[in-house]
């Protein structure tokens, strides 16, 4: 097997800079083969990706609020505020 | 009160007008939508969970006040945010807490991916010798909340410098220019932290996805 350019170790380092659009023409299309030919980092990639899947919007679940006292303070403040 | 009311407003702009209007509900529906987050955010700036109590709550004061002048250049959120983060500041130095992003360089350089899992020496040095397990990673609302709930304490475990650029990204979907200029610092640091975060993150969903296999 012909060795590929860029070794796992360094596909895994640029993979943000790649995702992220800040690799050069020359350093994408060395790295857009490694992933072609690797199906190792091809995993490691579903995995980052669906990683981002999942923190999207993770936190809209979560029912913290401020305690009740807080609440009223900022709700009289805003009926205060905006009355005028 | 719910946080969907926003939905059914629909834009920024429609959400901005009524809460110039006084709209207590549209209010009270951005303070559900946001304060989870916001919390978790102070709390990459200041010491307890008390504090990071205050810094919100001056956060809402400080959005009621200055509703009237908030200009579309932004996205509400990311302006709520910015004032966030400018009274987590303010309250980090009084702690005389490091600031989450003034130590960057000083910083020691993190591997990606555990280097005893890559080939150490010959033709093939850097290549993978324990490549990730081969899982069908499942449609998201079958990892749905457990997946979510591990990824997001993933999170809460970063450094907060991390933290703060993982969740304003990842998880809020702010671009990247508005989390540079958000906190403050260059392109290539929001790089490096956002890799970072994203790395471990992974690490942890991984570890995750194989005591699933095994389970099953």
């Amino acid at each position: 097997m012909l060795q590929p350019e860029v070794r796992c170790v360094e596909f895994v380092d640029e993979v943000t800079v790649w995702m992220e659009g800040g690799l050069t023409d020359d350093q994408r299309l060395l790295l857009e083969e490694h992933l072609s030919i690797c199906p190792h980092c091809t995993r490691y990639l579903d995995q980052l990706r669906a990683t981002l899947a999942l923190l999207h919007d993770a936190d809209k679940g979560l029912s913290e609020s401020p305690s009740p006292s807080a609440r009223d303070e900022l709700m009289a403040v805003f009926r205060e505020m905006r009355r005028d | 009160m719910s946080a969907s009311y926003l939905d059914e407003l629909g834009d920024d702009d429609a959400i901005v007008a009524r809460l110039r209007d006084g709209d207590d509900k549209a209010f009270a529906a951005l303070i559900d939508r946001y304060h989870a987050t916001m919390l978790r955010l102070a709390r990459g700036y200041v010491a307890t969970k008390e504090a990071a109590e205050d810094v919100v709550q001056e956060t809402w004061l400080g959005v009621i006040r200055g509703i009237d002048g908030f200009e579309s250049r932004a996205s509400l959120k990311t302006w709520i945010f910015r004032i966030l983060v400018n009274r987590a500041t303010t309250r980090g130095e009084r702690e005389s807490r490091t600031r989450p992003f003034s130590s960057l360089a000083a910083e020691v350089d993190e591997p990606t991916v555990d280097p005893n899992r890559f080939i150490d020496s010959g033709r093939w040095q850097g290549f993978w010798s324990v490549p990730p397990t081969r899982h069908v990673i499942p449609e998201q609302h079958v990892l749905a909340s457990e997946a979510s709930d591990r990824v997001l304490r993933a999170v809460d475990a970063l450094p907060p410098n991390q933290q703060v650029v993982i969740t304003l990204r990842d998880i809020q979907g702010l671009s990247a220019a508005d989390v540079c200029d958000l906190l403050s610092i260059s392109e290539a640091n929001q790089r490096v932290l956002l890799h970072r975060a994203r790395s471990k993150v992974r690490a942890v969903l991984e570890v995750y996805l194989d005591d699933r296999a095994v389970k099953s």
